[in-house]
């Protein structure tokens, strides 16, 4: 399931965004999955950088591109072409900052004010290794979570705790979406719910689409 | 204390000297990756390719010092800082300037600066030419002072962002990335938030902040160049609340991209690519992220002066 692969060879392509408070260690989880590295120097975003890795899902090749942004809030204004076609988000909050938890809320709004309805959300609590600098609890974090519908995890970049896990389970859950979605509208398209058309190449924007920014 | 640090040079001093870097034989061959220390003391990493790119341009810079060189013997020394030469250049035609012997000199001025200020020059060039010299003339000899002062302690959305931020500059500088580096670059940061407070603190102001605390040497020159670049050199309101200015040059670039480089900007259109996605950065860092620091910061403020 961990394989690297070679960029061209997928099936699917999905686009996945990353957002959270300034410094809660989005770049990090990004360069901890996609090359399994952790830069303790690293330098704060501006505006957009892009990274991708391939996974096995099933018997397919599902290749994440990934969206990392600066966090800062100024910046969610020249966003929209950020969210634009992603079918993920992994919105990311520090386990020791309990602001960056509070802003949660006001990220989900952002993220479905710009994006589809059917995006798959996680919600990632990192720095989980900080445990003496704790301030938001598990049971806080996963009620959130609840309440919101969205799938959550605690992860550390720094230790490779549960990264592979966050980020596999968003591309799996998006995986079942649209291959269900193909199925259903194969199978028999009738069946749809009246007055609700399931557009599939909007919905999955992403599925074999070949660009260079694809990187 | 704090009369003198802006006044003093900072304790690394570089190199102002520019070596040649030879890539041997063995790495030209496996193509390996050289690591070097740059101008500004910034470690940069390439391969063999991007360190004769490197080459080329200083030996382009170091041709157009001798041109200054030339030009400060047979014009005598400041030459290009006569409020006659730099008043046309910031496009102010006073009456007494319209002598042909000035008009020369400013568009002789113009095409210099356009083709790199050698880097022992920056500080005084920049400083003149910005309108930086001149905004700080206007007010009194201990405004920074008393302004880091005065703002000493205070708390605000701005600082905890800055204070946030400092270590995640250009981690691993020598001299940024110690406590006198964060300190320094904390001061102009946190000072220039308090003076505007519409801008308050911008992510990206830090890179070039920082880098000009390199090139400027002193902390104090570093403030007025930041104050003048946003508040008089670049577009308006590019790090204010809702960036309108960054959208701004965004929209320009992206027309000027479908006027000068056509195919780019079809092919990028059929791939529904924005390009403002990674022009962002180039803009608001001033090309101080994305470019080593002798090309990047020098090129904007070359751009930036010989248009203004």
């Amino acid at each position: 399931m961990s394989a690297y692969r070679a960029d061209e060879d997928y099936d699917y392509l999905f686009k996945l965004v990353l957002i959270g408070d300034s410094g809660v260690g989005k770049s990090n989880l990004l360069s901890r999955f996609t090359r399994n590295e952790f830069n303790l120097e690293s330098k704060s975003t501006i505006g957009v950088e892009f990274a991708t890795r391939s996974i096995r899902v099933d018997d397919k090749i599902v290749k994440a591109q990934i969206w990392d942004t600066a966090g800062q809030e100024r910046y969610r204004a020249i966003t929209s072409a950020y969210y634009r076609g992603a079918v993920g988000a992994l919105l990311v909050y520090d386990v020791t900052r309990h602001v960056t938890f509070e802003n949660v809320e006001r990220w989900l709004k952002e993220l479905r004010d710009h994006t589809d309805a059917n995006i798959v959300i996680m919600f990632v609590g990192n720095k989980a290794d900080l445990r003496h600098l704790r301030a938001v609890s598990t049971e806080d974090a996963k009620a959130f979570a609840e309440r919101e519908n969205t799938y959550f995890m605690e992860t550390s970049a720094l230790e490779s705790l549960n990264v592979e896990n966050a980020f596999t389970e968003v591309l799996t859950q998006i995986y079942h979406v649209v291959s269900r979605k193909a199925l259903d509208i194969g199978d028999d398209p009738a069946a749809l719910p009246k007055g609700e058309t399931i557009n599939v190449k909007d919905d999955v924007s992403a599925v074999k689409k070949v660009g260079c920014c694809s990187v | 204390m704090y009369q003198t640090h802006s006044q003093r040079e900072f304790a690394i001093e570089f190199q102002p000297q520019i070596h040649i870097l030879r890539p041997s034989i063995h790495s030209r061959r496996a193509n390996i990756v050289v690591k070097f220390q740059d101008l500004y003391g910034f470690t940069v990493e390439g391969n063999v390719d991007d360190v004769n790119i490197l080459n080329e341009v200083r030996e382009k810079v170091r041709q157009q010092g001798r041109v200054w060189w030339a030009l400060e013997a047979s014009k005598g020394a400041n030459w290009y800082l006569q409020p006659q030469v730099s008043s046309l250049t910031e496009g102010i035609a006073l009456k007494s300037s319209l002598k042909l012997s000035n008009l020369t000199n400013a568009i002789t001025l113009k095409r210099l600066i356009r083709k790199g200020i050698p880097p022992v020059l920056r500080p005084k060039v920049w400083f003149s030419l910005s309108g930086a010299a001149k905004k700080k003339s206007t007010v009194p000899e201990s405004y920074y002072s008393d302004l880091t002062k005065a703002v000493e302690g205070k708390v605000t959305a701005a600082t905890k962002q800055i204070d946030h931020d400092l270590p995640r500059t250009f981690p691993g500088h020598p001299w940024l990335d110690t406590p006198e580096g964060h300190s320094a670059l904390r001061r102009v940061l946190v000072g220039y938030s308090f003076r505007d407070s519409d801008v308050g603190y911008c992510q990206g102001l830090n890179y070039v902040a920082a880098l000009l605390l390199l090139v400027m040497k002193t902390e104090e020159d570093a403030f007025w160049m930041l104050a003048v670049l946003l508040e008089n050199v670049l577009v308006s309101d590019c790090y204010t609340n809702n960036l309108s200015g960054c959208h701004v040059e965004q929209r320009v670039f992206q027309d000027l991209l479908v006027k000068k480089c056509p195919r780019i900007a079809t092919q990028l259109e059929e791939l529904e690519f924005d390009v403002s996605l990674v022009a962002t950065e180039w803009f608001l860092c001033l090309f101080s992220k994305s470019l080593p620091s002798e090309v990047g910061l020098p090129l904007s403020l070359s751009c930036a002066l010989s248009l203004s």
